[in-house]
C-alpha cells in the first residue's frame, strides 16, 4: 500500500501536538507533568510525603527552608487515530451505479486508497517517532498502543483489514467521538473522516476537542468536492440509502463547490475554537504531496 | 390580426408529447453517492428562490413549448393588415358604379372607396407604382403608371361615382394593358354585379366596400296618352330584404302634386299603380320615393317620364271599309292614319305617305309615289295567283321584324290565293299550302338605271282579312303595329321616351336640347353636333327641338341591376372563388403575413433553449450582474 523508501522517508517526521499532554510512559516529549528529567522546570515548598530525595539541598543550605526541585517530565505522547471506516469512505466515484461494487483485487476506490495510505503514513510517523498510538474505527475495531517502528507492519496489516470488502455501515459519528472522548485518557486526537453524516459531527469533535489534541484530516474524494455529473438525477446517500433529486446544472454544480468550501472553513474555524487543527484532504492529491508538503506546510509534520 | 389557416391549430396537440418525453425525461437516472448531505443542503437553498427557480427547472420544457407554439403560429399563418404596405405596380380598379353611390357605408361607398384607394397611395413606398382606373359603363384610368403620389390624389379627388353599371371586362383589359408581371390587382368595389371580375387573372386583391343591401327604387313610370288625357304608370320595387313602407308622391313639370301615397312593399317584390286624368298639356311628370326606411341609393329615387313625343307617321288606308283594319290602325301609336279609296291621294302638304295600305284593292301602283312603302292585304292583280289553297295549316314564321311577337298558331284562313311573290318577297308564315305573309324590300337595282324603284318596303297579306279569323285574334293589332313600325319608321328624329344616364341619344345635328334644372348646366341649351347628344349625366327630362320638330326624352337610373346594391359576400376573381386570403378587411388594404417572424423567432428560442441545454441554466443573480 505504501513503499518501503516512501515510509522511510517519513521517518524523520514527527507529529506537532499544538499542546503537550502529560503520558503514561517516559518518552521524547515535555509532559506537562514535573517529573524525573534533568530539564529544570520549577521549585515548590515541601510538603511532607514528597520524595526527600528531590529536596534541592542547596537551596535548603542557603534560605534553611525545604524545596522540591521540579524538572521538566519527558514523556511520550498519546496519539488517538480515529479512522471513519463507514461506507461513505468507501464510496468509489468512479462506480455509477449501486451494484458495481469494487470487488476486484488491488483495486481499491480512490478515496478509501487515500484514506487508508494516510492512515498508515501517520500512523508510522507516530510509531517512528516514538509515540504511543491507538487507532480505533468508527466499526469500533482498536489497534495498539503501540509504540515502536516495527509496529507498523501490524498497523498495516490492521488497516488493510478495515476495507472489509467496501462495507462499512452507517457511522454515527457524534456518538462514536463522544464514547470514545469519554474513554480517553488524554493526548492527541487525529480524526481522519469525511465528517458526512446525517447528524453531523460537531457535538463529536467538540467531545474530543475537550479531550484530546483535536486534528481533523478531512477526507474527501475528489468527486466530492468537485462532482462532475450533470443532468436530473436521483442521488442516492449509500449509508442511509436516502434518494434526492436534484436536475444538475452549472449553477447547481457551483453552488455545490462553494457549499463544500464553505462547510470546510466552517470546520476548520470550529477546530480553531477548541485549540485544534483542521485540513481538507482531496483524495486525489498523491500521499507523498499530502504527507511530504501539505502537511509540512501546514506545521502537521516537522 | 387574423389567421389564413386556422386548420394549423392541431399542430399545438404536439404539445402533448413534448410534455410526455419531459415527464419521461424526469425519470431521474440513479446515482449513488457518498452522502446526500450536501446535496440536500444545495437543494434546499436552490428552493428557497422558489418561483424562479421552479421556472428554471422548467425552462428548457418552456423553450420548448414556446418554439412549438411559435411554429404553430408561424403555421396559422397569421397576418396584421396594414394601411398601404403593398408594393410594387398597383392597378386600382375603383368601382365607379351607380351602386356605389349607396349610403349605407357614410358618406357612400364610392367616398369609402376613395379612403381606401387614398390609403393605399399613402401607403405606397419608394419604387411602387399605382394605377387608377375608374370603372363605370365607360371606364377609364384616372392616371397612368405614375409613383407621384399627388397626381393620384388628385385624379383620386376628382373621380365621382357614375349612375351606370361597372364594365369590368373592359376595365381588366384596360388594367391588364399596363400590368406587368408582378402587378397587383387591386379591385375597390362592393362586388354587386361584378361576375366579369372573373376575367381577372393575375394576382389580385378584393377591397369590398358596403354592409347593407336595402333599397327601394323606382322601376317603372310611364306616361301614355288615353282618352281622358295621360295616366301615368308606377311601380316601386324593393331590393332589399326587409319590408318598407315608402311615401311615393307624383308631380307635373309644373309642380303640380298629382298622386303622393304611401305604400308597404314586401322585401323583394314590386307595387304598381297608375294615376289618370292628368292633364293631356303635361310635359312630364316626375316620381319621387320622398321617404323610406330602409333606402340606400338616392339614384333611383327621383324618376321622370315625358309624354309621347309627337312624331306622327301618316299612312294612307285605301279600303273599300274595313272596320277591322280601321279600328285596329286606329289604336296605333303615333300614326295619323287617312282614309281614301284611291292611291292618288296626297296630303296637304304635297308630302307623300309614310305607308299606304292596299285593302283587297285592284291598286293603281303607279299612282303611288316612288318609294312607297306598302302594306297589301288580299291583293288583286297585283301578284299572279297561280292556285288557291286551303290548307292554311301552320308550318312556320321566319325570323323578321315584322313576326316579332305574333302568334300565329290560333290564325285560321278560309282560303289563301298561291302566288307567285318576286324573290325579294320573302315569304314570313308559312303553311301547309303556301306562303300566308311576305315582306321584303324592292331591291333598288330592279327599277333600272333612270327611274326611282316604285317600291321602298313591302308586306302582303295574301288572303281576304274577311276570309280569315284573323281581325280576331290578338295577332292581328301587333302585326299591323309590326307592319307599320317596320314599313314606316320613325323618320327624322327617333328620340327614345327614356335614356339611361351617360347614354349617347342619336339626335340629328344641330338640334337644341335644353338641359333639365338638375344638371350642372341647368336650364341651357345644347346644340347637338354630329356624334350625337352625349350629355346625359343628370337625371331628368330633356327638350329637343329641331326645325319644326320637337320632341322630349327623360334620362332615368331605370337600371333594376345596379338598383340591386346588396354587396356581393362571394366574389369570383379569376378562376378561384375569392376567399379570405384575398379579401382586405374595411378600414385596410394590405395584409402581412407573419409567420415568417414567427419561424425566426422559433428558431431563436431553439438556439436559446440549445445554448441553454449547453451552457445551464443562467442564474437570476448571474443575470443581474451582468
Amino acid at each position: 500500500m505504501l513503499s518501503e523508501s516512501f515510509l522511510k522517508s517519513l521517518s524523520g517526521l514527527r507529529l506537532w501536538s499544538v499542546k503537550r499532554r502529560p503520558g503514561t510512559y517516559t518518552g521524547e516529549r515535555r509532559s506537562t507533568r514535573r517529573g524525573r528529567s534533568v530539564e529544570f522546570a520549577d521549585y515548590r515548598d515541601y510538603v511532607p510525603g514528597d520524595d526527600p530525595r528531590r529536596v534541592d539541598w542547596n537551596v535548603y543550605a542557603r534560605l534553611e527552608r525545604p524545596y522540591i526541585k521540579l524538572y521538566e517530565e519527558e514523556e511520550d505522547l498519546a496519539v488517538h487515530m480515529l479512522l471513519d471506516t463507514s461506507a461513505s469512505m468507501k464510496w468509489d466515484e468512479e462506480a455509477d451505479d449501486l451494484d458495481s461494487r469494487p470487488t476486484q483485487a488491488g483495486r481499491l476506490p480512490p478515496k478509501w486508497q487515500r484514506v487508508a495510505q494516510l492512515a498508515i503514513a501517520m500512523g508510522h510517523v507516530v510509531l517512528s517517532s516514538g509515540d504511543r498510538l491507538i487507532v480505533e474505527t468508527s466499526t469500533r475495531a482498536r489497534f495498539g498502543p503501540k509504540r515502536g517502528e516495527a509496529a507498523t507492519s501490524q498497523l498495516i496489516s490492521f488497516i488493510e483489514q478495515q476495507w472489509q470488502g467496501g462495507k462499512g455501515g452507517q457511522a454515527n459519528l457524534n456518538q462514536w467521538l463522544r464514547n470514545y472522548a469519554l474513554t480517553s485518557r488524554g493526548g492527541m486526537a487525529i480524526v481522519l473522516s469525511d465528517l458526512l453524516d446525517e447528524s453531523g459531527c460537531e457535538e463529536g469533535l467538540n467531545a474530543i476537542g475537550g479531550k484530546l489534541d483535536l486534528n481533523v484530516l478531512h477526507t474527501l474524494g475528489a468527486a466530492e468536492i468537485d462532482p462532475i455529473i450533470a443532468g436530473d438525477l436521483r442521488l442516492k446517500d449509500i449509508e442511509t440509502q436516502s434518494a434526492q433529486d436534484v436536475s444538475l446544472d452549472q449553477a447547481t454544480l457551483a453552488r455545490y463547490r462553494e457549499r463544500v468550501q464553505g462547510w470546510s472553513s466552517e470546520l476548520n474555524s470550529f477546530c480553531r475554537k477548541r485549540g485544534g487543527r483542521y485540513a481538507l484532504i482531496d483524495a486525489s492529491t498523491p500521499i507523498e504531496q499530502i504527507m511530504l508538503r501539505d502537511l509540512r506546510r501546514e506545521g502537521w509534520l516537522v | 390580426m387574423n389567421i389564413l389557416n386556422p386548420i394549423a391549430l392541431l399542430f399545438a396537440l404536439l404539445a402533448i408529447p413534448i410534455v410526455l418525453l419531459y415527464i419521461l425525461r424526469l425519470q431521474r437516472r440513479e446515482q449513488k453517492v457518498s452522502s446526500t448531505l450536501l446535496w440536500r443542503q444545495v437543494v434546499l437553498d436552490r428552493e428557497a428562490n422558489t418561483l424562479w427557480q421552479k421556472l428554471r427547472r422548467n425552462l428548457l420544457l418552456i423553450l420548448q413549448l414556446a418554439t412549438l407554439a411559435f411554429l404553430v403560429f408561424a403555421l396559422l399563418r397569421p397576418y396584421i393588415s396594414l394601411p398601404g404596405g403593398l408594393n410594387g405596380r398597383l392597378i386600382v380598379l375603383m368601382d365607379a358604379s351607380a351602386s356605389m353611390r349607396a349610403t349605407d357605408v357614410l358618406p357612400s361607398r364610392f367616398d369609402a372607396a376613395k379612403e381606401q384607394a387614398r390609403n393605399l397611395i399613402s401607403g405606397m413606398g419608394v419604387g411602387d407604382e399605382m394605377s387608377l382606373i375608374l370603372v363605370d359603363s365607360n371606364p377609364r384610368a384616372l392616371t397612368g403608371i405614375t409613383s407621384d403620389r399627388g397626381e393620384l390624389l388628385a385624379a383620386l379627388d376628382a373621380s365621382k361615382a357614375s349612375l351606370g353599371q361597372a364594365n369590368w371586362a373592359a376595365a381588366i383589359s384596360l388594367g391588364s394593358a399596363t400590368a406587368n408581371e408582378q402587378s397587383t390587382f387591386i379591385v375597390i368595389s362592393d362586388g354587386a354585379h361584378a361576375e366579369d371580375l372573373k376575367l381577372l387573372q393575375r394576382q389580385t386583391r378584393f377591397v369590398p366596400i358596403g354592409v347593407n343591401g336595402d333599397n327601394l327604387s323606382i322601376s317603372t313610370l310611364s306616361l301614355r296618352k288615353t282618352l281622358r288625357g295621360l295616366a301615368a304608370f308606377v311601380r316601386v320595387t324593393n331590393n332589399g330584404k326587409q319590408d318598407d313602407d315608402s311615401l311615393v308622391s307624383l308631380r307635373a313639370d309644373n309642380g303640380t302634386l298629382l298622386d303622393a301615397r304611401t305604400v308597404k312593399i314586401p322585401a323583394g317584390q314590386s307595387i304598381s299603380w297608375t294615376i289618370n286624368d292628368i292633364d293631356a298639356n303635361t310635359a312630364s311628370v316626375r316620381a319621387s320615393i320622398d321617404k323610406a326606411n330602409h333606402n340606400n341609393l338616392a339614384a333611383d329615387d327621383v324618376v321622370y317620364a315625358v309624354s309621347a313625343n309627337t312624331a306622327l307617321r301618316r299612312a294612307l288606308l285605301v279600303t273599300r271599309g274595313n272596320r277591322f283594319l280601321e279600328q285596329a290602325l286606329a289604336n296605333l301609336p303615333n300614326i295619323q292614319v287617312s282614309r281614301a279609296v284611291t292611291t292618288g291621294v296626297t296630303t296637304l302638304d304635297s308630302r307623300p305617305f309614310d305607308v299606304y295600305i292596299l285593302d283587297s284593292m285592284n291598286a293603281d301602283l303607279s299612282a303611288l309615289p316612288p318609294h312607297a312603302n306598302v302594306l297589301f292585304i288580299g291583293p288583286q292583280q297585283v301578284f299572279t295567283a297561280t292556285d288557291t289553297f286551303s290548307n292554311t295549316g301552320y308550318v312556320r314564321t321566319v325570323s323578321h321584324p315584322i313576326a316579332q311577337s305574333l302568334n300565329w298558331r290560333t290564325v285560321n284562313v278560309q282560303a289563301t290565293p298561291l302566288i307567285e311573290a318576286p324573290a325579294w318577297l320573302k315569304p314570313i308564315i308559312q303553311s301547309q299550302g303556301g306562303p300566308l305573309l311576305f315582306a321584303g324590300e324592292f331591291p333598288a337595282e330592279l327599277a333600272g338605271k333612270d327611274s326611282e324603284p316604285p317600291l321602298q318596303r313591302v308586306v302582303v297579306v295574301p288572303f281576304e282579312l274577311r276570309r280569315s279569323d284573323l281581325p280576331l285574334q290578338l295577332a292581328f293589332p301587333i302585326l299591323m303595329l309590326n307592319s307599320i313600325e317596320w314599313l314606316a319608321p320613325p323618320q327624322g328624329m327617333t328620340i327614345p321616351a327614356s335614356v339611361k344616364p351617360g347614354e349617347v341619344v342619336n339626335l340629328p345635328r344641330g338640334a337644341q336640347v335644353s338641359l333639365p334644372d338638375t344638371s350642372a348646366l341647368g336650364g341651357t341649351t345644347v346644340t347637338v353636333d354630329q356624334r350625337g347628344f352625349a350629355n346625359t349625366d343628370a337625371l331628368g327630362p330633356y327638350t329637343v327641338t329641331f326645325g319644326d320638330v320637337s320632341g322630349a326624352f327623360a334620362v332615368n337610373f331605370f337600371n333594376s341591376i345596379e338598383s340591386e346594391i346588396a354587396p356581393s359576400p362571394q366574389l369570383v376573381i379569376g378562376e378561384q372563388k375569392e376567399n379570405e386570403s384575398n379579401i382586405l378587411t374595411n378600414n385596410t388594404l394590405s395584409q402581412r403575413e407573419l409567420w415568417r417572424w414567427l419561424a425566426a423567432l422559433a428558431l431563436l428560442v431553439l438556439f436559446v433553449e440549445w445554448w441553454i441545454y449547453q451552457r445551464g441554466v443562467p442564474s437570476l443573480k448571474g443575470l443581474f450582474r451582468r
